[in-house]
């Protein structure tokens, strides 16, 4: 399996190299069928890419242990999905996925008939291959994937159980997606700047692909968020983290994209502003990988640092002093007006004032968090000792903007058309307000939370605005944003509720005791203890009743492997709509148990949000296929204002 | 310069003074100073928050689940460092080498950790 997988690897070198000269030559000899050659090269590298793929997917399967990554991260007893998810389980497997990634979307991109026109297929080949051929030399040479060991070892060492969770199966490969995505738009600005594209057609392909990479740019983040708060036992989803911040970094300034691309074209911000914001986005997508690979800060989540990291930081300055620096050499052609228009900036409407104004919020939380998480790098440069920022630096400097970010959102379809008219404007108003003042009122006598009251009363308010929207079916345009707008309102209650309204105790219990908690009391039996293969686990099993009435069981165990001194925790959750209840067994003596009884309010809300943005996404980009299909006149998702 | 370049600059100037003064405010009480265990040790620093790095001496961790609270201590080579931590034991601590710690030293010389690091275990590629 190793040799097909090696040399599939070259070969899909070679096909990579052949396609970017080919494509050369194809731009300068203006040959179609050269054109031709070009594309079935790179698709011979897919090809390639694929069968090495599926090598090692095989090698995971038959547990062929001679090749050294699947003896280090997979075992003859590893149930079938986490064999396959042992691919990414390591460093040059996550970089095979991310290389296999790319391979498809660049297939895609190769199928897709509108950019045929201009070369533009040929150019998009180009840099795509550049991409691709640093993943294959990495994977040939810094990291090589199919390293063979000397001597074959009978039984692999095996996944960490704490990776055994279905969080391994979907991060990693919907994180790596949403950040390969970038690529697409990333390769239509700089191939825009490099034609001397000079009616910037090139904005008009990249909003989709934008959209796109953004979808799963989220849901990475979420389902990292999901897979913390279940498996690691101290009940948080975000701990500001290095690595967890650096996959914010480029969500945040592709928020900004996204709105950014819906002013009008003629607008003189736009063109530059999009430049920017795809070049920065994209390269932030490698600052992550840098970041989370080189071991310049500490991070729980952190790979082992090594020499891929100080590659991906050249790459990272290599590309930031190109696209900049062809930015800066084409700023005129950027900054150029279209000849039809005379609108400056003046001529901006008030929805479209809002968004600049979101999106300067949305770069200054950027900016913030950036600052924050590399300020240990900028001390331990600058002066004698090194500093770190902790979690409370950085909720300090971000709530605030959040929340003035959520009321701008807020406001959006306020300032819709005709919103001059106070009339009308009034009108609107009345059901957004009168939902903001019950919530505000509501949360503040039941809890005298100040904090909550406002966050809720913005929440509400938003509510309040966006239904309109979402009922009437002349706004069918908006429909896609608002329900990503509502669904992030809807995160935004989750993570106020979870954050502030927590409980916390720490208990010793005998058997047959109650615990009282809250409004709930849960019975403690005792333990029960089950062995299987080369392991044993030690659990428990509450009753939780309220009010008389059962709400349900709660189970916690630990789990102790056989030839490793790390057991393995399930933490149990109860989750309703009102709270989660968290249940971890910290330990036990004889039949005494510890338990770790935590409360968070509202944290159902976060992952439920987090559907409504990703159906929001689905009909944002599914709403603009129909156009083509149909050719009706019916849009979801707006290229631009009017 | 235009009356027009004078306005966009003054504009541009707001948001980076309002993210000054929001980090600045957020500043306080959240900086923790890196220090080495030697240098713990040495001049024996006091009321600021430290961020500490070091081995795991074997042997050295107890821990009583029933309070709970950890106990442990760290090298750096030269020097140890005392530890404790009020709060459950995590099941990847006895299998880490290297732990960060967070939080203020005691008269004893002792670090109350507020905040224990561990390596999550997707970093464990590399620890052969």
């Amino acid at each position: 399996m190793a040799y097909v997988g090696i040399i599939s690897l070259y070969l899909a070198c070679a096909g990579t190299i052949l396609s970017i000269i080919l494509g050369f030559r194809a731009l300068k000899d203006k040959k179609e069928p050269l054109g031709i050659l070009t594309h079935w090269a790179s698709a011979l590298s897919t090809l390639c890419i694929t069968l090495s793929a599926l090598s090692l997917v095989l090698a995971l399967l038959t547990n062929d242990f001679n090749i050294a990554y699947v003896a280090r991260h997979s075992a003859r007893n590893l149930p079938l999905i986490y064999k396959i998810s042992a691919f990414w389980a390591g460093q040059s497997g996550s970089l095979l996925l991310w290389l296999l990634i790319i391979s498809f979307l660049s297939l895609v991109v190769q199928k897709n008939r509108k950019y045929q026109q201009n070369h533009l297929h040929i150019r998009l080949c180009i840099v795509i291959n550049f991409v691709r051929l640093l993943f294959i030399l990495l994977l040939l040479f810094v990291t090589p994937i199919f390293e063979l060991l000397a001597e074959r070892p009978f039984d692999g060492s095996g996944l960490n159980p704490m990776l055994q969770s279905l969080g391994m199966v979907i991060h990693p490969p919907v994180l790596f997606l949403g950040f390969s995505g970038f690529l697409i738009p990333f390769a239509f600005a700089v191939i825009g700047l490099w034609t001397n594209d000079t009616q910037a057609t090139w904005l008009r392909h990249v909003g989709k692909w934008v959209l796109f990479a953004w979808l799963f740019l989220t849901m990475g983040i979420v389902t990292g968020g999901q897979w913390a708060y279940t498996e690691l036992g101290w009940g948080g989803y975000w701990a500001w983290d290095p690595v967890e911040n650096s996959s914010f970094f480029p969500w945040l300034t592709s928020t900004a994209l996204l709105h950014i691309l819906l002013l009008p074209n003629k607008h003189r911000l736009k063109r530059v502003w999009s430049y920017v914001l795809i070049v920065l986005t994209y390269t932030l997508t490698i600052f992550a990988t840098f970041l989370t690979r080189s071991g310049v800060l500490d991070s729980v989540h952190a790979f082992a640092g090594g020499v891929l990291g100080q590659i991906f930081l050249a790459v990272l300055v290599v590309m930031a002093v190109f696209c900049f620096g062809l930015g800066w050499h084409k700023r005129q052609m950027l900054s150029m007006v279209p000849t039809e228009s005379t609108l400056s900036n003046q001529g901006l409407s008030a929805t479209g004032k809002t968004i600049v104004v979101g999106s300067v919020l949305l770069l200054m939380l950027f900016a913030g968090v950036l600052f924050g998480t590399m300020f240990p790098v900028i001390t331990r440069v600058f002066t004698a000792r090194e500093v770190v920022l902790d979690a409370s630096f950085f909720n300090q400097l971000s709530v605030p903007l959040f929340l003035g970010t959520i009321f701008l959102m807020g406001m959006s379809p306020l300032l819709h058309k005709k919103a001059s008219d106070i009339k009308i404007l009034t009108k609107r108003l009345a059901l957004p307000v009168l939902l903001a003042l019950v919530a505000a009122v509501f949360t503040y006598l039941s809890t005298g939370h100040l904090a909550a009251s406002v966050a809720f009363a913005l929440a509400a308010f938003g509510f309040g605005t966006h239904l309109p929207v979402l009922l009437s079916p002349d706004s069918s345009r908006r429909w896609g944003g608002s329900l990503v707008h509502l669904g992030l309102l809807i995160i935004m209650v989750g993570i106020t509720g979870s954050s502030i309204f927590v409980d916390d105790v720490l208990v010793s219990v005998e058997p047959g005791q109650e615990i009282v908690f809250g409004d709930y009391r849960l019975e403690y039996e005792g333990l029960t203890v089950r062995y299987g293969s080369e392991r044993y686990t030690v659990g428990t099993t509450l009753a939780i009743v309220e009010n008389g009435r059962c709400r349900g069981e709660i189970t916690s165990e630990k789990t102790f492997w056989e030839g490793r001194d790390q057991p393995s925790t399930r933490v149990g959750i109860l989750s309703t709509l009102k709270e989660d209840i968290y249940l971890n067994l910290a330990g036990w003596e004889n039949t005494t148990a510890q338990l770790h009884l935590q409360r968070f309010a509202l944290v159902s809300w976060i992952w439920a949000g987090s559907w409504v943005m990703y159906f929001g996404v689905l009909v944002a980009l599914l709403g603009d296929m129909k156009l083509n299909v149909k050719g009706k006149q019916v849009k979801l998702w707006p290229r631009q204002m009017r | 310069m235009s009356r027009k370049k004078l306005k966009i600059l003054l504009l541009s100037l707001l948001p980076l003074l309002l993210l000054g003064f929001l980090a600045f405010r957020a500043f306080e009480n959240s900086a923790a100073y890196y220090y080495t265990i030697s240098e713990v040790q040495a001049n024996g620093v006091s009321e600021q928050k430290l961020r500490v790095k070091g081995q795991l001496v074997p042997d050295s961790v107890i821990y009583d689940a029933s309070i709970p609270l950890l106990g442990f201590s760290l090298t750096d080579g030269d020097a140890h460092i005392q530890a404790s931590y009020r709060g459950v034991l995590p099941d990847n601590f006895n299998h880490s080498e290297e732990v960060i710690i967070e939080g203020t030293l005691n008269s004893q010389g002792e670090l109350l950790v507020s905040k224990l690091m561990l390596q999550c275990p997707s970093k464990y590629e590399g620890e052969e």
